[in-house]
């Protein structure tokens, strides 16, 4: 499947949602990130999302059952582009 | 299924913040979803340090190098999850007994004549004449269950790849001459492409075997020893028709791959740069790509079938459960 997410973090500690989330998506813009991800691989990172979240902060993840369904236009470069060629 | 990271650019990668990052010669920073990673390919000059490995090893991932002229050249794998003795003792018992052997070794042949041969049909339905070629791989095909030992198996799997390497001089065109299958080092565009599509196909079998407790190095059809990891050779056969030579025959009619994609030294002609990423690009949607699957009755992707294939050695070595090799079916 394929998933958005968006977070807002305290900002002494937004580079730790983008720590976790980095491990399995791609990081696009600050405070979002998106990719393709296993429901297994979702499931476990939903998981330590909200084991990290505190009082006053929030983080969206949309899903998608396939990047098919995503109509998805991009001004500028694109940072998912080419992100397994380096 | 997880995904393969292709690396081109030359500078260091190491572990950081929990993941693999990228750290190029031009300062560029970039990372790689460890969790996310089946094998990461590098293809440029790049630096690494233990830290990285025991990281990589915990999270399952190879590294696959790749050295002067793209050649292959070792894979750092993660320590081996899955160990059985049993299923090393039945792998060589298999080798060591002649007729085992060479009922293995026929079915790699068969599988791979087989997997040629549609290729073949495919354009001969189109506007290529080649029954002639049908013919050779059907006479080959017809040769294996007569032939006596594991040699005569590879002169005809040989006579059949001969054979069917006239395809490439009937679909492809003019500009691409091909005259033959020549390596070490590739001396034209089509055998370069050849050679790196080959050594990929070869590459992610590793990983397939390596995710079992099968050992690499003991194989059937190939003699072992031979190469490092010869029951590689011997599954890549299977899946090098159906992986590397569709693709070629696609992105050179296509347009996709022209001349200028490659670079051309004394006696040598490889891929430059962009080539490789054209090439790469489409042969990883290629091992995304899903069929439906016969028996299994869902859809599987081409990488897939690549540990499907180990899955089913292993089996027959482990049950007696015959084996059967890959054959496409659609």
């Amino acid at each position: 499947m394929y998933v958005i997410v968006v977070y807002d973090m305290e900002a002494d500690r937004t580079h730790l949602m983008l720590k976790l989330c980095r491990r399995y998506l791609v990081h696009v813009q600050n405070s979002v990130l998106e990719g393709e991800i296993s429901e297994g691989d979702l499931a476990t990172l939903k998981g330590e999302i909200e084991d990290l979240l505190q009082e006053g902060e929030s983080v969206m993840v949309y899903e998608l059952s396939s990047d098919r369904l995503l109509n998805r236009t991009v001004y500028g470069d694109d940072p998912t582009e080419n992100s397994r060629f380096l | 299924m997880d995904k393969n990271y292709h690396i081109f650019s030359d500078g260091r990668i190491e572990r950081s913040e929990d993941t693999v990052r990228l750290e190029t010669d031009d300062g560029e920073k970039k990372h790689i979803p460890v969790e996310h990673a089946e094998a990461i390919y590098l293809h440029g000059q790049i630096d690494y340090n233990t830290r990285l490995m025991s990281f990589l090893n915990d999270h399952g991932v190879a590294v696959h190098v790749f050295g002067w002229n793209d050649r292959y050249a070792g894979s750092l794998m993660p320590e081996r999850g899955q160990t059985s003795g049993r299923t090393v003792v039945e792998q060589v018992r298999a080798y060591d007994d002649p007729e085992q052997r060479q009922s293995l070794a026929a079915s790699f042949v068969r599988g791979s004549i087989h997997n040629m041969r549609t290729n073949v049909t495919y354009y001969n339905s189109r506007e290529y004449e080649l029954g002639g070629v049908i013919e050779e791989l059907d006479n080959a095909t017809a040769r294996i269950d007569d032939a006596s030992d594991i040699s005569e198996l590879m002169g005809v799997e040989a006579t059949a790849r001969r054979a069917y390497y006239q395809t490439f001089e009937a679909v492809l065109p003019d500009s691409f001459a091909f005259d033959g299958r020549e390596y070490n080092p590739p001396p034209n565009p089509v055998n370069a492409l050849i050679s790196f599509g080959n050594s990929m196909v070869y590459a992610n079998c590793v990983s397939a075997i390596r995710a079992t407790a099968l050992d690499p190095t003991i194989s059937y059809l190939h003699e072992p020893g031979e190469r490092r990891y010869s029951l590689s050779l011997d599954i890549a056969d299977l899946f090098k028709p159906v992986l590397t030579d569709r693709l070629l025959f696609r992105l050179v009619n296509r347009k996709q791959i022209s001349r200028d994609d490659f670079r051309d030294e004394v006696g040598s002609c490889l891929l430059n740069e962009e080539g490789r990423t054209t090439f790469l690009k489409e042969f990883e949607e290629t091992l995304e790509r899903t069929v439906e699957h016969p028996t299994l009755n869902r859809k599987v992707s081409y990488q897939y079938l690549l540990r499907l294939e180990v899955y089913k050695l292993k089996k027959h070595l482990l049950t007696g459960e015959s084996y059967d090799s890959f054959k496409r079916w659609w």
